[in-house]
């Protein structure tokens, strides 16, 4: 078991070298560079932009550059944006609240609907609920993100003027109810997709222990329909929804950021797109980082768990 | 000379119970329909309609659908919009019909023989898969759409990038589930070579979840496309693409909606129809019996 | 004198004021910089209200020396102050400074070289401590400092032997006579000497994350990625200010920014302001005032001379005459921006009326280039000598009124045999080597040519500008005219207004025969404000509509 963990850990670290240096080349492959954002000012003279480049360190062969980086990241510097010259931890960990605030409300209404929706598929299986989820799924699945977003925005904010057509919440009125209002629309398309993977998931799952005898079991003795119902298709959905919740946990960077694209979020994806923009290596590297390490501490814990479970890697 | 590892008598592909289960399943039969006529309607659409989707009329912008001859309206530049719909179409079902060809053949090579050989080679492999995994998608597309060049070619290619190791987990359960059957112990013992056995015995009986994994990458890969021009750093103008038109059609969703409205009703519909597709071949292929 | 067309409404008051600070005449009082008469004393109104800026570029830079992009500019006016400003007529206004030194007045030597700048002794810092010479002295050299990201350092490097003669006196020598440094130092705010000096490395100070100047608002409060809070200044020693608030709200999106206009949820949009397609919509709300208001920016069709195609005057001539430019500015940009012939602003002192006016005329494009001698060849795109008339075009990827230019321009000269190629990139990676060392065919963008709003456009416009061939300046179309290099030269040492503008003028009208770049129109920005707040005016000579929030309130 140890020596098992032990691999995998190391692995996993090996896995964050490649990662980061295959990130740190492609985006110095970008032409620009952090200085573009000046190429216009008819003040700068080729002087002024080759000190700047000196100044940040850009002159410098790319290996060094690396090397600098990864030592620095690894003493636990991870170093200052080019933009407002605030430590990138601090910049990602400012961006994250807002993410996580829209990722998890998408995430719970996710869940309860999917839950709901595919239950009742399960239970009035080949009724026209059923079909109509099924499909309806499928075509969720297949609706671009954005454009449900823009026909949201369309909808209610520009034809009804129900909901804000945009950031988190307005300036002046900090109270939750305007957070929730602002809070509704990005939520809910971001949900779209992942109403659709729940539903068909719980469906699946509640078949499954519908078709088991033990419930043919516990029919006979009696007991009501939905208290088995119940009790055993979320026993039974549990440990796999566990993973499949940890499974969405990397996406948190990619998974947000046409959404808070469309609706002006100041989350990670949005900051994400606006550090490519300006060429703000320290923050791009450090999201990069950042997801990838999410990726691979959850990858790692998934294989924890089923080492525990499983006995022939727990007894080895 | 293959060896059948399924139905005993010689049979035709299209009568085979995978064919039939297929053809019961009524929304896959749909999904190609629905396929068949896009496609049509964008090698065709272009010629038969009255206008030239290149053609610049700053007389006629902005005019809403049923406008005369412009059935689906015109744009900003007042260029006849179901004319750019259906070059635009090409564009879009030819990057995500391509990325899924590279993406699959890339995937299906690093699944086979990652599958079929494992130990030290299938270990380094499939970290590898996870290592590109681990890889934030849209990081990737996005800094290699800014470092190259984005052109159809340069945009197919990194999608591809970007999918092909999901067809490479999927290949490399199904080998080593297949690896040890006994056609391949046969095979084996017959002395035929590694490769052959790879590619001539076990791929052609691991095609059906190939084949299921590709009709979804293409719908995945025409989302990507989509995306990734509606940020602007896919296609660019003049090329039209579904993505790109929402782009610009952002800028004026209060006064010209249809603008919007009409380029991702065409993504909708193709990717649904891929999917589809894709849900019929998986339930077609899966010989566990009653599964829905 | 030559002849000149006065078209501007405001040119006898601002010919007065100028009359007067060139006549030596010192104005103490810092005048308000409004000029308007019915703004109420200060005094003994308490500030109320809050204004709310839409940005749809972030802020981040805070230290107003270091490198940073316009957008910041709009945080940097409320927060700090500078020697002199430059008022929307284009006059020089004493700020910091008790009276902007001419030669007249003895402020600056007859041979330009010695400086002596009087300071007013009445200012204070945010943190309450007092500003003297000492803070104008520890500026300048920090601007030199080479360890230190400063923004630009044309100008400042001149400086030398800065020294403080007394807490409210300070002087200097330039290295050589450089005209243009008073408008420089116009965007040359002053930070405070006792809070930097103590910092080991001034690019990370903690003052960055935290201003302090003298300005009219003090800083706040910041949400990274949202927006950034000033309050009110009461020991502000200027006019104002005269609301207890300032927030600007960073809107990623243009069309965002104009819906929450519309919504009221923002004041006044300010960078990039609303969108020339919403312009119709925008003036007829109730409630909003909406103004078209001219920018410092030229937008133009670029050329890189050293391309064989370009070389010739007769091709750049019939290019001009094949742009449809009424076509565009009508239809594509909804009659907001309008024409011009140079690269001067036309608000500028130094605007040249005088340039003959371009025609959209392809019959004439044609028989230019037939005469020429470029004969279409069997593809109908014409050639000479074995180069064809076909050529790239980029612009900024994703900017969509600039990429219906394009096609537009690629549809109209494809009529004239010249086939035009797009190929665009993102902002950031256009404006890097691509454009800078002059690696493309032709470009369209928008580009101020003035520094600080002084007609020396020598980094643009001379031929030791251009990068590409080892210059130090920005001249990308790699332009070159030695008849230009000469009076540019002589602009920039040369400090008396009427003389200059007879310089600049001559240099107008050989860019304009020479077509070293095709104009397309002058930048004209929709900037929308709140109905009720009074005391906002435009200033095409800074970069930002909020230049002055100090004089901003909202009618009682």
């Amino acid at each position: 078991m140890r020596s098992f963990l032990l691999n995998r850990f190391a692995q996993s670290l090996v896995l964050l070298l490649i990662v980061s240096i295959i990130g740190f080349v492609v985006l110095n492959l970008i032409p620009g560079g952090p200085l573009a954002q000046f190429g216009l000012d008819a003040s700068m003279t080729q002087d002024d932009l080759k000190r700047l480049a000196e100044q940040l360190g850009l002159n410098r062969p790319l290996w060094v550059q690396y090397l600098d980086w990864a030592w620095r990241l690894l003493t636990g510097d991870w170093g200052h944006s080019f933009r407002d010259g605030a430590p990138v931890l601090e910049v990602i960990g400012r961006h994250l609240m807002a993410t996580l605030l829209l990722m998890g409300s998408s995430t719970v209404i996710a869940i309860a609907i999917g839950t709901w929706i595919g239950v009742r598929g399960a239970v009035k299986r080949y009724s026209v609920f059923d079909y109509v989820a099924t499909v309806g799924a499928m075509v969720a699945l297949s609706i671009p993100t954005f454009w449900f977003g823009l026909i949201g925005i369309y909808v209610f904010s520009l034809k009804l003027g129900w909901l804000p057509a945009g950031n988190m919440y307005t300036i002046g009125d900090e109270s939750v109810l305007n957070y929730l209002h602002h809070l509704i629309l990005p939520s809910v398309v971001l949900a779209l997709v992942h109403v659709a993977i729940w539903s068909r998931y719980m469906r699946t799952a509640t078949l499954d222990v519908i078709n088991q005898e033990f419930i043919k079991t516990a029919r006979a003795k009696g007991l009501s329909e939905r208290h088995i119902l119940m009790k055993h298709v979320i026993g039974n959905a549990l440990l796999p929804m566990i993973t499949l919740l940890g499974m969405q946990l990397p996406s948190v960077l990619t998974g947000a950021l046409v959404t808070e694209t469309v609706f002006t979020w100041p989350g990670m994806g949005r900051l994400f797109l606006d550090s490519l923009g300006y060429s703000d290596y320290p923050v791009v590297m450090g999201l990069l980082m950042f997801s990838a390490i999410l990726v691979v501490v959850s990858n790692l814990a998934a294989d924890i768990v089923v080492a525990i479970i499983d006995p022939r890697i727990r007894l080895s | 000379m293959t060896a059948i590892a399924a139905n005993s008598p010689r049979e035709r592909w299209w009568n085979s119970r995978t064919a039939h289960r297929f053809m019961k399943h009524h929304l896959a039969l749909i999904g190609m329909v629905m396929i068949a006529l896009l496609t049509l309607a964008c090698v065709l659409g272009p010629h038969v309609l009255p206008y030239d989707s290149l053609y610049i009329d700053l007389r006629a912008r902005f005019a809403p659908p049923l406008t005369g001859q412009h059935y689906l309206g015109t744009d900003p530049l007042g260029r006849d919009l179901a004319a750019r719909l259906f070059m635009a179409g090409r564009i879009s079902l030819l990057v995500g019909f391509s990325a899924m060809l590279l993406s699959t053949l890339i995937g299906t090579l690093v699944g086979v023989v990652a599958g079929y050989r494992g130990g030290l080679i299938g270990t380094v492999l499939m970290r590898g898969v996870d290592g590109f995994l681990s890889f934030p998608s849209i990081f990737l597309v996005l800094a290699l759409a800014a470092a190259l060049k984005p052109s159809p070619i340069m945009i197919t290619v990194v999608i591809a990038a970007t999918s092909w190791m999901e067809v490479a987990r999927i290949v490399e359960a199904e080998v080593r589930s297949l690896r040890e059957r006994e056609f391949v112990l046969a095979g084996r013992m017959l002395g035929l070579s590694a490769t052959h056995i790879m590619f001539r015995e076990i791929l052609p009986n691991a095609i059906g979840p190939i084949i299921v994994a590709a009709t979804l990458t293409v719908a995945r890969a025409i989302l990507m496309e989509a995306y990734i021009s509606f940020l602007g750093y896919g296609i660019q103008p003049p090329l039209p693409s579904w993505g790109n038109m929402l782009n610009g059609a952002q800028q004026y969703l209060g006064t010209a909606p249809w603008l919007a409205i009409i380029p991702g009703a065409a993504i909708t519909i193709a990717v649904t129809s891929f999917n589809f597709i894709g849900d019929g071949l998986r339930d077609a292929f899966d010989v566990r019996g009653d599964h829905s | 004198m030559t002849k000149e067309s006065r078209t501007k409404s405001n040119v006898s008051r601002r010919d007065a004021l100028r009359l007067m600070a060139a006549g030596g005449i010192a104005c103490f009082a810092a005048p308000n910089l409004i000029g308007k008469p019915d703004i109420a004393r200060a005094a003994d109104k308490k500030p109320a209200g809050r204004v709310v800026v839409g940005l749809s570029q972030e802020p981040t830079v805070f230290n107003p020396l270091m490198a940073h992009i316009e957008t910041d500019d709009a945080v940097h006016f409320s927060l700090f102050d500078a020697l002199f400003r430059m008022d929307p007529g284009g006059v020089l206004q004493p700020n910091l400074a008790l009276e902007v030194p001419t030669q007249k007045n003895g402020g600056i030597s007859a041979d330009g070289l010695n400086w002596r700048v009087r300071l007013r002794d009445d200012v204070r810092w945010h943190d309450g401590q007092p500003f003297t010479a000492e803070d104008v002295k520890f500026t300048l050299e920090l601007i030199t400092n080479p360890k230190f990201r400063a923004w630009r350092t044309g100008g400042h490097s001149l400086v030398r032997d800065l020294t403080v003669v007394s807490p409210t006196e300070i002087t200097w020598r330039m290295e050589q006579v450089f005209a243009p440094y008073l408008s420089f130092l116009t965007e040359t705010f002053i930070v405070p000497k006792h809070l930097l000096e103590k910092e080991a490395d001034p690019n990370a100070a903690a003052f960055n994350q935290a201003p302090v100047g003298t300005g009219a608002f003090k800083w706040s409060q910041r949400v990274a990625g949202d927006h950034l809070e000033l309050a009110a200044n009461p020991d502000y020693f200027g006019d104002g200010p005269y609301v207890e608030q300032v927030i600007f709200k960073y809107i990623p999106d243009q069309t965002v920014l104009y819906t929450q206009f519309k919504s009221g949820d923002i004041d006044l949009t300010d960078q990039a302001y609303i969108t020339p397609d919403h312009y119709d919509e925008a003036s007829k709300l109730p409630g909003r005032v909406v103004s078209r208001v001219p920018g410092a920016s030229v937008e133009s069709f670029y050329l890189n001379l050293e391309r064989p195609q370009f070389k010739e005057l007769a091709v750049r001539q019939a290019l001009y005459a094949a742009m449809d430019r009424k076509a565009i500015i009508d239809a594509l940009y909804f009659g907001v921006v309008t024409t011009t012939e140079t690269f001067m602003p036309k608000e500028s002192y130094y605007f040249n009326p005088n340039l003959p006016a371009q025609e959209f005329n392809l019959d004439a494009a044609r028989k230019l280039l037939d005469d020429a001698g470029w004969v279409p060849g069997s593809d109908g795109i014409r050639e000479k000598n074995g180069v064809r008339l076909a050529f790239n075009n980029s612009t900024t990827s994703g900017n969509n009124l600039r990429e219906q230019v394009q096609q537009f321009l690629q549809q109209t000269f494809a009529e004239i045999g010249v086939q035009m190629t797009i190929s665009n990139l993102p902002a950031a990676v256009m404006f890097g080597e691509f454009w800078l060392k002059s690696q493309f065919d032709t470009a369209i963008s928008g580009v101020t040519h003035l520094i600080a709003a002084d007609p020396d456009a020598t980094n643009r416009l001379a031929s030791s500008a251009i990068a590409a061939k080892g210059g130090k300046g920005s001249n990308v179309g790699q332009y070159s005219n030695p008849e230009v290099d000469a009076l540019l030269k002589k602009g920039a040492q040369t400090f008396d207004p009427e003389a200059r503008r007879e310089i600049y003028y001559r240099i107008q009208e050989i860019v304009r025969q020479d077509l070293p770049f095709l104009p397309l129109f002058a930048a004209t920005y929709v900037v929308g404000t709140k109905e009720g707040l009074e005391g906002w005016e435009p200033n095409t000579n800074t970069r930002t509509a909020s230049w002055h929030a100090a004089g901003w309130h909202w009618k009682s």
